[in-house]
């Protein structure tokens, strides 16, 4: 008998880090297990514990084919169903979700992590996502096409060098709350201005810093969920929707892909105006110009408009990236896991210093390909 | 039938009224006469009148034709295919003309639509066949600066023994071997085909000995790419594709921690040290955080071996080569499991053992570490196992 709704019982973050040398992933995952059994008292038992596994890792960063299959034993996979999402974090919540819905299992374990320290660049890495006929070779990676998305988002929208400083300055005022995050010093707008050009008009402090990190999450079905929690978050809904590969192909500041999903995620949780029934919002912003572009895609303000909705505090009415967002550092492949981790915890209460009170209904976005190729958009309620 | 080109002069005759277009031909009133010397040839007549055509063969001589062709079958056959210029050959005076030649290059193309060589099935065309067509595929800009002479010894139907001579950007393939050679290969004759046509994998031929290659490897292997591929005469010519090649590489830090760390901390003193659970008592190689039975968290370590017993093994002969240097590791070499004194049955390790005890190698037999000169905590500290005789177990 299929569940009707799908409950996030817990989460567990790893504090993310520019250099986890001392650490294998595989220990890095095992913490994360071992807080999420602490919080939940779940077992792997097989009539009642959990059996299946979906993880989150990749090939290039782990430089290992099958990436999943050298971490089983740390998710507890050993013995059991573990499937692999590849692609992105928030992505292997909604293939969770699924699991759950279609009535296989009652309970799933979603286990993500990402170490970008250890290869020598995660630019190359990121280039390797590129046809290797042409993107490679002239050196495309997501750091430069995000340049050129953000030259003409900047264009469209009025978006000017205060403004992204102004992002960054606020994201690590948050990230500055958050125990988790990992650039958490506080800067100036002047240091933010002054920082090198990374890939004009990106500066060094426009960027998300390379980091390291895990996180685990317990879904369950409506049914079992108060076995492992008193504060449940509920799955209204989850949708996601892929744009062409090649960069050339689209027009970098339309967020055909973003307001694809989030109008599909919308409708399933009965969403019909996000700007009145939105308390709370985190955005995979990798750097900082994608926060108001991606908030555009969201439907929270209109196309063009993002200077003004963050000269107009649209920041603050929608709770936006109260975790320090992406741009205080989390591994590419699970950021968003950790955008829906710290919207579940702002959800449960449980958020600590960067608590925010009255919340009712949040959005955690997250995409990957290059300049937004791919985005998820998953609704969570309490 | 003698064959040239993949087809013979009678099929060309016999395809006549097929390829006959009688709208084009209703104004014409023409005999002609053909007459093709050498095996495979012979006399025919086509007579055209008011859009009807009649083709015969003749017995004697070609008489009531308006114009007659003089040729060599192979000739013949090369002109009809385009594989000769039809010019080129009136100009040799290999094929020759009574009566109007310009006449006849203007009208047959009008009243015929062309001949193709009938479609051969793969396992039909020789290795004859495949030989005549190699310095009509030659790709001179490939092979500028290259001088060898490569023999086939090619056994059985369809075989022979051709020396094909590549020099000053030039081809030519010659009856018999040459002395000295670059390079020979030697292999039955439906090997060779089957690999030009495709249908049997050239390093599979080669790794199972049907192919032996005496002389330049490496010659051996870049001959492929001074010909074009060879088409099955009538399959539908392939488009040559371009393709990349390209070396990626990463490089990696990859971490220990303080789990795994702990073994190559050992080895670097020449020691192995596994970690035991503490529920099911098994001893883990490499040391890994968790038992994955059991589910707990593993803290204890124990030394094991040095010695231990080869339980299974297994000998390498086609090594994998490294992917980024193409380096192959010297074969055979051998993989054995091996369990080292003191750990849990199910606990192998998997190493190289010493080459020179390959032949002497059995399950059950004893081994001991062999060590590096210096121990630095890399996995290459641990060269591998030997036997370990001393103790008689053999």
């Amino acid at each position: 008998m299929a569940t009707k709704r799908v409950a996030i019982c817990a989460v567990a973050q790893h504090k993310n880090d520019s250099d986890l040398w001392h650490k294998r992933f595989q220990g890095m995952l095992l913490d994360v297990l071992e807080e999420l059994q602490a919080q939940t008292g779940f077992t792997f038992d097989e009539e009642t514990g959990v059996n299946t596994i979906v993880s989150c890792s990749d090939d290039f960063f782990d430089a290992r084919t099958i990436s999943n299959n050298g971490v089983t034993d740390v998710l507890g996979a050993q013995y059991r169903g573990e499937e692999k999402m590849a692609q992105e974090g928030l992505n292997a919540v909604g293939y969770a979700q699924a699991v759950i819905l279609s009535g296989y299992a009652d309970m799933v374990l979603v286990m993500g992590h990402c170490k970008e320290s250890q290869s020598e660049s995660r630019r190359m890495i990121a280039n390797m996502g590129f046809d290797p006929f042409y993107g490679r070779a002239v050196g495309l990676d997501n750091l430069n096409a995000a340049a050129l998305q953000a030259r003409a988002y900047m264009k469209k929208a009025g978006l000017t060098e205060e403004h992204l400083a102004g992002i960054v300055v606020r994201a690590r005022q948050f990230a500055a709350r958050n125990p988790y995050a990992n650039a958490r010093e506080i800067v100036e707008a002047g240091k933010v201005v002054a920082s090198p050009q990374l890939c004009d008009p990106i500066r060094q402090l426009h960027a998300y810093p390379v980091s390291d990190g895990a996180v685990g999450m317990l879904l369950a079905s409506e049914e079992r969920a108060a076995e492992f929690t008193d504060k449940p978050v509920w799955i209204a809904g989850f949708a996601n929707c892929m744009d062409s590969y090649f960069l050339g192909d689209r027009d970098l500041t339309a967020n055909f892909a973003l307001k694809q999903a989030a109008g599909r995620a919308y409708r399933k949780a009965g969403i019909a105006d996000p700007r009145k029934e939105i308390d709370l919002v985190e955005v995979m912003d990798a750097y900082a110009y994608q926060q108001p572009l991606w908030l555009e895609g969201l439907g929270l303000c209109g196309d063009g408009e993002g200077a003004r909705f963050l000269d107009q505090g649209g920041q603050e009415k929608y709770s936006v990236n109260l975790s320090g967002g992406m741009l205080a550092g989390n591994p590419v492949i699970i950021a968003g896991l950790y955008r829906a981790a710290e919207a579940a915890l702002q959800l449960k209460g449980e958020a600590g210093e960067r608590q925010v009170p009255d919340l009712h209904r949040a959005v955690a976005h997250s995409t990957t390909g290059a300049a937004g190729q791919f985005h998820s958009v998953l609704i969570l309620e309490r | 039938m003698t064959e040239y080109f993949g087809t013979t002069v009678a099929d060309i005759f016999a395809t006549m009224p097929k390829r006959f277009k009688p709208e084009e031909a209703k104004e014409v009133d023409i005999a002609i006469g053909y007459e093709a010397t050498g095996e495979g040839g012979g006399k025919w007549k086509a007579t055209i009148k008011h859009g009807t055509l009649k083709v015969e063969t003749v017995e004697g001589e070609l008489t009531g034709c308006k114009t007659t062709i003089h040729t060599d079958a192979e000739t013949f056959v090369g002109v009809t295919l385009g594989k000769i210029s039809a010019l080129d050959a009136l100009s040799s005076q290999k094929l020759r003309v009574a009566g109007d030649p310009k006449f006849l290059m203007l009208l047959l193309p009008k009243i015929f639509t062309p001949y193709a060589a009938p479609a051969k099935k793969p396992d039909a065309v020789t290795a004859r066949d495949i030989i005549a067509t190699l310095a009509e595929r030659f790709r001179p800009e490939k092979a500028e600066g290259v001088a060898m002479t490569i023999g086939y010894d090619l056994a059985g139907e369809g075989g022979g023994k051709w020396t094909i001579v590549i020099r000053d950007g030039k081809c030519a393939v010659r009856e018999g071997l040459a002395d000295p050679l670059t390079v020979k290969m030697t292999m039955e004759a439906k090997t060779y085909a089957g690999m030009m046509v495709g249908t049997i994998e050239a390093v599979t031929a080669f790794t199972s000995g049907q192919v032996k290659i005496e002389g330049d490897m490496a010659a051996a292997a870049a001959t492929a790419k001074y010909f074009r591929k060879y088409v099955v005469p009538g399959a539908t010519e392939a488009e040559e594709l371009i393709s990349l090649r390209v070396t990626n590489s990463i490089e990696q830090r990859f971490a220990t921690g303080p789990v795994m760390g702990r073994w190559f901390a050992g080895i670097r003193e020449k020691k192995f040290l596994a970690n035991r659970c503490p529920k099911c008592g098994r001893t883990q190689i490499p040391p890994r955080e968790i038992c994955a039975w059991c589910r707990v968290r593993v803290h204890e370590f124990v030394e094991v071996g040095p010695k231990g017993v080869v339980t299974h093994f297994d000998i390498v002969y086609f090594a994998s080569p490294d992917p980024l240097t193409g380096a192959v590791r010297d074969t055979p070499y051998a993989t054995v499991y091996v369990v080292l004194d003191g750990a849990t049955e199910r606990e192998a390790i998997t190493v190289d053992l010493k080459k020179e005890d390959i032949p002497r190698l059995k399950e059950g037999a004893r081994v001991r570490p062999v060590w590096a000169a210096v121990t630095t905590g890399s996995y290459r500290d641990l060269i591998g196992v030997e036997l370990d005789e001393e103790e008689g177990s053999l």
